[in-house]
């Protein structure tokens, strides 16, 4: 097991190696530049600014700085949009806002969207599952950025129990409106894995050897059944996680958190470079870092599987 | 039955005690005498994150807002858009007007409590042109004049030889290389600001950030949470804080028009934009809240004369005329923007605007024009000119080129394909000059016609439209110098008609909802040059 985790890191250096070279490759391929306005600046000012930000070095010279930068002193470099900023000032002041509506969307969506896709699946072709199916279906036909404006409208404009958008250091009810925006989408996906999933090992044979066994039903279900019928929602949901504790657009955007999120869309269209290496970075080494935590979690959910 | 009037009378008693406590507290405002709010905190909206608020390194209005709280220059603009003394108290020029004296105000003090002296100003102008700080703003001082700015951003000469100095503690002097008779009214502009030059050196690059900032403005920042919030509060050093009424001022970021509306509806902002195509509709609903302020922007399609057929006066003066402005003031945005016949907007400061022949004819007399012209080019049914109109992704920019594009269809044949890019890869071809006609906006930097009309100098960086005329120029050099050059751009207004140099299509507004009871602000400012040191909050 250990052996495993240590080839699965070693493998992921270079991984993260092929991800920085690509996003930087792309980002600088694209046309005009982080200092491109509606005002073009004279060559010579637009020359000085260059220089300062080094950019009047060949691509790969600069692709060395930033390497060189990035694992000598964890630095990401200066944003080149937000001028007294580091992209590790961007980093840390957006980062645990994410992570704090990131976790409470994933708890949120991850107990009611199993929860729900259980029920459907022990009640299957009742009313019941009807419900949570339907449920789930309206909660993924209803997008992030519909299900904002509609609960802002809702419970900030109508009914004024809530803010309509704002941090304010994480205080619960700002934290509310994101959270449910958030989790919704997730949830309708959870909840139908789960039940597909249910469904099938409810199906399968040693199933029925336990029922002619003559064991209680919920015995079977927590003991028998749960454990198989969590593995294929359980890659669904390590990805989900790092979907929601990088952030999303849509939330930041809409809610003013000022979580990561958005800095996926706007460095891109800044083309505030080391903003987006950043950010790609980021998000790249935390998909890996969970890839691998729920490889090791099928190993103790699932005894077959050995490394 | 005793009882009932006692307590009748300790109730009366205690209402009036009440009362007059009631009225020992509440403010008054000290010249209007309205009631004003116990909470004397203002907040509006902004759409993006702030890029910087360093003075010498700022570039967009939005960042110009608040450093003009933290900070103030030689001058501050009255509602009006005239000079109003601030950290000068007088000024001299000499005949020439190529050396300008500033007396500065002796009790003004920096938010660490030290005085503001010329040195700081000094040491705030050579940065503005520093190629190590490299200012994006830094040409700025090239368009004051002042004396060897141009070789100092070129690297040719340091910075200590810019022609600036301070002859005393409280004096400062600027030296520029020609005669600028409108040189003041360049000076409320946020890269002219004074920065501590001690803060400065000291903290380098960390020095704007809250804790280390140290201004001379009305506030001081205290808090900034990236692209969430920035606070300032009042900074009880500045030397006119007695009568400064607002407390505190909150930004917050909202990138949304709609959800900053919303906020807005839920009176979590104070102030915030009229989101597109809701302005009629707001103006009926709330009409003390919506406004619609002149500002001092123009929005134009341009032509690129490296290509035949746009160096053809015949065929750019067809397609100008075309166009109907009413059509597109009034149906598509619909928020009192104003019909554009010449670049620079009326409301700029001593501008004459010209009686252009587009403007005092019909849309009828204009359309029966352009087709004569058309004809006369070479173009017609058989032979339809098919230009592409180049724009920025945005759905306002889309309906107008739509617009226009079937307004040409219409009257002149003309078959346009329109191409929407992204931001910057617009900004990127439209520099490089891979258009042909391309949608344009130009904003002034100073209240005065040549912040328009320099763009379309023919050794302008500006002059994406490879337009050049020698007696524009000329007029232009001449202008600089004169004590009255508004005749100059007058007439090169009227040249630029009749070349249709460019098709302006209308000067923007600004379109703004406002709390009722949020007062003083300058709603006349073209320069939207607004202080909050001069708004109050009314009691509501």
């Amino acid at each position: 097991m250990l052996n495993f985790i240590i080839r699965r890191l070693l493998i992921a250096i270079p991984t993260i190696l092929i991800i920085i070279l690509l996003s930087f490759l792309l980002m600088h391929s694209a046309p005009g530049g982080p200092f491109s306005a509606e005002r073009s600046l004279p060559a010579e000012v637009l020359a000085n600014i260059e220089h300062k930000y080094g950019m009047d070095k060949p691509v790969i010279e600069q692709m060395a700085r930033y390497l060189w930068g990035i694992l000598t002193e964890f630095d990401f470099g200066p944003s080149f949009k937000y001028k007294n900023q580091s992209v590790n000032d961007l980093i840390a002041s957006g980062f645990p806002v994410t992570l704090t509506y990131g976790i409470w969307s994933f708890i949120f969506a991850s107990l009611i969207g199993v929860t729900l896709g259980v029920i459907a699946a022990l009640k299957h072709n009742t009313w019941l599952d009807y419900l949570a199916t339907g449920g789930a279906i309206i909660g993924s036909v209803l997008p992030n950025f519909v299900m904002a404006p509609l609960l802002v409208l809702l419970f900030s404009v109508y009914l004024n129990w809530l803010p309509g958008g704002g941090w304010e250091g994480g205080k619960i009810q700002f934290v509310i409106l994101p959270v449910i925006a958030l989790a919704t989408s997730y949830l309708a996906g959870i909840a139908r894995i789960t039940r597909s999933s249910m469904l099938e090992v409810l199906n399968s044979n040693f199933i029925r050897t336990a029922k002619a066994k003559g064991l209680p039903n919920h015995y079977i279900i927590l003991h028998h059944a749960l454990k198989p019928a969590m593995l294929p929602v359980l890659t669904s949901l390590g990805l989900s996680f790092v979907g929601m504790i990088t952030g999303s657009v849509i939330i930041d955007q809409y809610f003013s958190t000022g979580g990561i999120g958005q800095h996926f869309v706007n460095a891109a269209l800044n083309r505030d470079y080391s903003v987006i290496m950043g950010v790609t970075i980021l998000v790249g080494s935390l998909t890996i870092l969970f890839n691998l935590l729920v490889e090791v979690l099928y190993a103790w959910i699932d005894p077959r599987i050995r490394y | 039955m005793k009882t009932f009037p006692t307590l009748f009378a300790v109730f009366i008693f205690s209402s009036v005690l009440a009362c007059s406590a009631a009225l020992a507290t509440a403010k008054i405002h000290p010249v209007t005498g309205e009631a004003l709010a116990e909470d004397q905190t203002f907040i509006y909206r902004e759409l993006d994150e702030f890029p910087s608020f360093d003075p010498q390194l700022i570039e967009s209005v939005s960042e110009a807002a608040v450093v003009r709280d933290l900070f103030e220059g030689l001058f501050n603009q009255t509602p009006e858009g005239t000079l109003t003394p601030a950290m000068a108290l007088r000024w001299e020029t000499n005949d020439t007007k190529n050396v300008y004296t500033f007396y500065l105000r002796q009790n003004a003090k920096w938010s660490n409590g030290d005085p503001v002296t010329a040195h700081d100003f000094v040491y705030a102008w050579q940065r503005l042109v520093d190629p190590k700080l490299a200012s994006p703003y830094s040409s700025y001082m090239e368009l004051m004049s002042v004396k060897n700015a141009s070789d100092i951003i070129k690297g040719n000469k340091p910075p200590s030889t810019l022609g600036v100095k301070a002859i005393d503690d409280f004096t400062f002097q600027a030296e520029l290389s020609d005669s600028l008779p409108y040189f003041p009214t360049m000076l409320t502009h946020a890269s002219t600001m004074p920065v501590p030059t001690k803060v400065v050196e000291k903290l380098g690059d960390q020095w704007t950030k809250p804790g280390n900032m140290v201004g001379n403005g009305a506030y001081v920042l205290t808090q900034h949470v990236i692209n969430e919030r920035l606070v300032r509060v009042r900074n009880p050093f500045y030397w006119n804080n007695e009568n400064t009424i607002i407390d505190k001022v909150i930004t917050l970021i909202i990138n949304d028009d709609n959800q900053a509306f919303q906020r807005y509806q839920a009176n979590e902002v104070d102030k915030t934009d009229v989101p597109t195509g809701q302005y009629k509709r707001q103006k009926k609903q709330r009409p003390d809240e919506t406004f619609s302020n002149p500002r001092l922007c123009s929005y134009y399609y341009a032509y690129n004369m490296s290509k035949a057929p746009y160096n053809d006066i015949r065929v750019r003066k067809a397609l100008s005329y075309t166009i109907d402005r009413d059509i597109i003031t009034k149906n598509i945005l619909a928020a009192g923007q104003i019909p554009a016949y010449t670049f620079t907007p009326g409301s700029t400061a001593n501008f004459q605007v010209p009686d252009v022949d587009s403007a005092k004819m019909d849309q009828k007399q204009r359309i029966a024009k352009a087709k004569e012209l058309m004809a006369e080019a070479g173009y017609g049914p058989d032979n339809p000119l098919k230009p592409t109109i180049l724009y920025n992704t945005s759905e306002g920019h889309k309906k107008i080129a739509i617009a226009i594009s079937q307004m040409w269809k219409q009257s002149l044949g003309v078959l346009a394909t329109l191409e929407n890019q992204e931001w910057k890869t617009y900004v990127n071809n439209r520099q490089q000059g891979n258009f042909e006609i391309a949608r344009a906006s130009w904003c002034g930097d100073y209240n005065e016609a040549s912040t328009f009309l320099d763009v379309l100098r023919s050794d302008s960086d500006q002059n994406h439209s490879h337009y050049a005329n020698s007696t524009i120029d000329r007029l232009l050099s001449e202008a600089k110098t004169m004590s009255d050059p508004n005749p100059n751009y007058s007439r090169i207004e009227e040249i630029i008609a009749e070349e249709a140099a460019i098709a302006p299509i209308y000067h923007y507004t600004n379109v703004i909802m406002l709390k009722p009871y949020v007062k003083g602000w300058p709603h006349q400012n073209v320069e939207n040059r607004w202080y909050s040191k001069n708004i109050y909050i009314t009691a509501h």
